[in-house]
């Protein structure tokens, strides 16, 4: 789950990094080792939110973006 | 000038927004056929709906640049559709901000080597073929100013750019006597969502455009306009060059 939330953490506040986990979420799951229910997380729940994200998160919103979207994997993890 | 592109059919990596975007649709209105090529296709959705206002030779196929089989697979759809490749541009790219080199994540860096510089590989590579097949053709890579200058927010980008320029001029020695000339560009600050994105913050921008000595940062348009040239038959004398279009900046910071 760290691992998860730490990909989600770059990606919001990096819109290149964002774009990776938006479009190619296999090379991420690859790279980050991640279990078959964080790439479930990743690529349904996680990526809706990425998806709803302006570009860029203006820096004052990103811790509170930040944990939102971990709030939201810690929930569907559990 | 209108039809600068006529009979031409060109493939555009990228296509979904900023510079590709802007060069389907300048493509299209110069009357060539135009396939976008991109990993979103929401983006590509959108970028074909605003080019059919212009043309209905637009096509676009979803793919992963990184991945030679899809990228393969773009190439041979295009070639099924309109039945030749003359122009393929390369503006697929991905910056991710890292930092300093000693701190850089291994897979931050491959991230971007295999977008960025492997992913242009693979569309030179499986393109030359289509090309040499008929009259050859003109290839535009897009790099970047952090190609040419160092460019301290993301070295692998920086790098994976540099690369780019080079491959551009060593290939260019290879295909240019079979037909197929080679260029690249260099493009400064240009209003695109990845730089918008990789700037963090809006006030950037705007902080960029003040000192910059046009007042302003680029347009993809302005970048389009300077690709549709080294995709037409106007600079057939023009091969293994790369292309500064950053509205002067370079040239005033080197005089600072």
């Amino acid at each position: 789950m760290e691992k998860l939330i730490e990909i989600t953490n770059k990606a919001v506040a990096d819109y290149g990094f964002r774009q990776i986990v938006q479009w190619s979420p296999e090379d991420i799951v690859a790279q980050w080792q991640l279990s078959s229910r964080e790439a479930e997380v990743l690529t349904g729940v996680v990526k809706d939110e990425l998806d709803r994200l302006p570009i860029p998160v203006e820096p004052p919103d990103v811790p509170q973006e930040q944990e939102r979207v971990a709030g939201i994997i810690r929930q569907a993890l559990s | 000038m209108a039809g600068r592109l006529t009979d031409k059919i060109a493939l555009v990596t990228g296509g979904a927004s900023g510079i590709g975007r802007a060069t389907v649709l300048r493509f299209a209105e110069e009357g060539a056929a135009v396939v976008a090529a991109d990993r979103n296709p929401g983006g590509l959705e959108q970028t074909k709906s605003l080019a059919q206002k212009i043309s209905p030779d637009i096509e676009t196929v979803t793919v992963d640049v990184s991945k030679l089989d899809q990228v393969e697979r773009m190439v041979d759809t295009t070639v099924e559709r309109f039945g030749r490749l003359d122009v393929l541009v390369n503006a697929a790219g991905v910056l991710i901000l890292t930092p300093p080199l000693a701190e850089v994540d291994e897979r931050h860096w491959d991230l971007m080597m295999s977008t960025n510089l492997k992913g242009l590989f693979f569309c030179c590579k499986a393109a030359i073929p289509a090309m040499l097949k008929t009259d050859g053709g003109s290839i535009v890579n897009i790099a970047s100013m952090a190609g040419v200058q160092a460019y301290s927010q993301s070295l692998p980008y920086a790098v994976s750019k540099a690369g780019i320029i080079h491959l551009n001029s060593v290939a260019a020695s290879q295909y240019t006597s079979q037909g197929i000339r080679m260029n690249c560009i260099a493009p400064g600050f240009v209003d695109t969502p990845q730089a918008r994105g990789s700037t963090r913050s809006t006030e950037v921008i705007e902080k960029a455009a003040r000192y910059h000595p046009l007042g302003r940062i680029g347009r993809p348009e302005e970048i389009a306009n300077t690709i549709l040239f080294l995709a037409s038959d106007e600079s057939s004398y023009i091969s293994g060059s790369t292309f500064v279009v950053d509205g002067g900046s370079w040239s005033v910071a080197s005089r600072l």
